[in-house]
């Protein structure tokens, strides 16, 4: 009898701990990251989608807009996954590397603007929320990601056209570096 | 009798549903504006003249339903906007509002489309002639007739009544539409809340009790420690993760990297890992992103096939190569974070 009550009192407490975590983040997170949403998403409404497209056109042209500046701002108006199809504005040769910065534009800048990836944020708030119940400030962290994610995507990007190179090279295929001009 | 054309009303910025197609015809002729207390919204224009509907002010008269042809309404979405898609009459609202309100198992996108503005509408067939006679002219002239202030009418009545807006019902659309937005802002947000955030959550959670209430957390750790605990542990991962086609696998949803990234902050938590390591964490976890996405994310920016064969590859490669110079770059601008900690 003994036994099994053990068992049954260690058997509910996992779900005990289990349920004591989701509320911590529950309280703990979702009342900010709402907050926070519902501000994000009002402001990109009222900017526009069509607005953006203009700044993506003027950027295609050198590698430091491209890599850097665009899907910076394509991920913190578009959010992730709209944000990648900021692409199609790019030469064919360079889509790919577009595509390797900005999605990773959407996960390193989503620690101070969780509209960017709501998704997958936990990656970011779960070790924040670590810093948290320490008694630590997350945001030089947040600021931090954000700021070195700006560098390293960059390279991450531009790492892509040589890969692209290569790739091109292997498989016997050219792809354009024009832009085509379109109706 | 006026010729009635098919004109084609996409979606705005920020909007929902459609494109719809709206074909008049001698019964279903009518095209009904409930907004701004009766003022006409700036799309009427454009809709009359393209498609020949003869516009109908909603706020003064009514008009019965087996004429309509098309609603317009500037509904924030509560009610309105799922009445007219309801009785399946096709409705543009002209505030970028969703599926909303009580009725909001009736707004679909067959049937109604938000955020409409004069940019959106277009001939359904583009090769139509714009018509020379306008025909609703004549129908809106009577109304347009009486101007002045009316002591004996409500002020929203007279706003209907003087046909366009004035300064102060321009201040009032403007303000309603900004409301608008918010609410609908506040509507997204909640469902993002509910729709992925809290089953993450809870699904984490439970992971996260058994971890911690069956003791297997302290062995769990142990196991973890060596990759977690340390810098070189998180560059090996980093590493190990953005071999190409291993991340492709280790991708999808980023479930992986955020049961890490929960784990991690569990232990940083508990003492167990230095807060100092928590920015090369976060490059470290997360080194594959979007490894499993490149053909769809490659498609979404119009990608030709060729395109996407070398794209796959080509990303995945430089996943691999870039992913050391991240987590060095992390390493580098960790000093000073956390360190008294």
């Amino acid at each position: 009898m003994d036994f099994l009550v053990k068992f049954a009192s260690a058997f509910m407490s996992v779900f005990q701990a289990g349920g004591e975590n989701f509320v911590s983040w529950v309280t703990g997170i979702i009342p900010t990251i709402l907050m926070l949403l519902v501000m994000m998403n009002a402001v990109i409404a009222l900017i526009g989608d069509e607005r953006i497209e203009v700044i993506a056109r003027v950027c295609t042209s050198n590698p430091i807009l491209r890599y850097a500046v665009l899907p910076w701002v394509s991920a913190f108006m578009l959010g992730n996954p709209m944000a990648l199809s900021m692409g199609k504005f790019m030469p064919e040769f360079y889509k790919p590397s577009y595509y390797a910065a900005a999605s990773y534009h959407c996960h390193t800048n989503s620690g101070i603007f969780p509209h960017i990836n709501p998704s997958e944020i936990m990656i970011y708030l779960g070790i924040a929320q670590g810093l948290t119940s320490l008694g630590l400030d997350s945001t030089p962290l947040a600021l931090r990601y954000m700021l070195v994610g700006f560098i390293a995507n960059f390279i991450s990007g531009w790492a892509t056209d040589f890969t692209t190179a290569f790739v091109q090279k292997q498989q016997g295929i050219k792809l354009s570096k024009e832009l085509k001009t379109r109706a | 009798m006026a010729e009635y054309r098919a004109i084609r009303v996409e979606k705005g910025s920020g909007g929902f549903g459609g494109p719809l197609t709206i074909q008049g015809t001698e019964q279903r002729n009518k095209v009904m504006y409930i907004t701004g207390g009766g003022v006409a919204p700036e799309i009427l224009e454009k809709i009359v003249e393209l498609s020949g509907l003869e516009p109908v002010n909603g706020f003064k008269t009514s008009c019965p339903e087996d004429q309509l042809a098309l609603v317009i309404i500037d509904c924030g979405g509560t009610l309105r906007c799922g009445l007219y898609p309801k009785k399946r009459i096709p409705t543009i609202n002209i505030n970028p509002v969703g599926k909303a309100g009580p009725l909001a198992q009736f707004i679909k996108e067959d049937i109604y489309v938000s955020g409409v503005t004069n940019a959106n509408i277009s001939l359904a067939d583009a090769s139509a002639a714009p018509a020379q006679e306008a025909p609703a002219q004549e129908a809106e002239a009577p109304a347009e007739e009486k101007k002045g202030i009316d002591t004996s009418k409500k002020l929203s009545e007279q706003m209907a009544e003087s046909g366009n807006a004035s300064v102060l019902a321009k201040i009032g659309l403007g303000a309603g539409k900004v409301v608008a937005t918010f609410n609908q802002a506040a509507r997204d947000a909640v469902q993002t809340c509910i729709g992925t955030l809290l089953p993450f959550m809870a699904f984490v959670s439970m992971l996260i009790g058994i971890i911690n209430g069956t003791g297997f957390g302290t062995f769990f750790s142990t196991l973890l420690q060596p990759l977690l605990g340390n810098i070189f542990g998180l560059l090996v991962l980093g590493i190990v993760c953005s071999i190409p086609g291993l991340s492709a696998i280790l991708g999808p949803g980023a479930v992986i990297s955020q049961i890490l990234g929960s784990i991690m902050g569990a232990e940083i938590a508990a003492g167990r890992i230095s807060p100092h390591l928590a920015l090369v964490g976060l490059f470290a976890l997360n080194c594959h992103a979007a490894c499993d996405f490149i053909p769809v994310g490659l498609g979404l920016a119009e990608a030709e096939t060729e395109t996407v064969e070398v794209g796959v590859v080509s990303v995945m490669y430089s996943r691999f190569i870039t992913s050391w110079i991240r987590i060095l770059l992390a390493i580098v601008f960790s000093i000073g974070l956390y360190a008294a900690a």
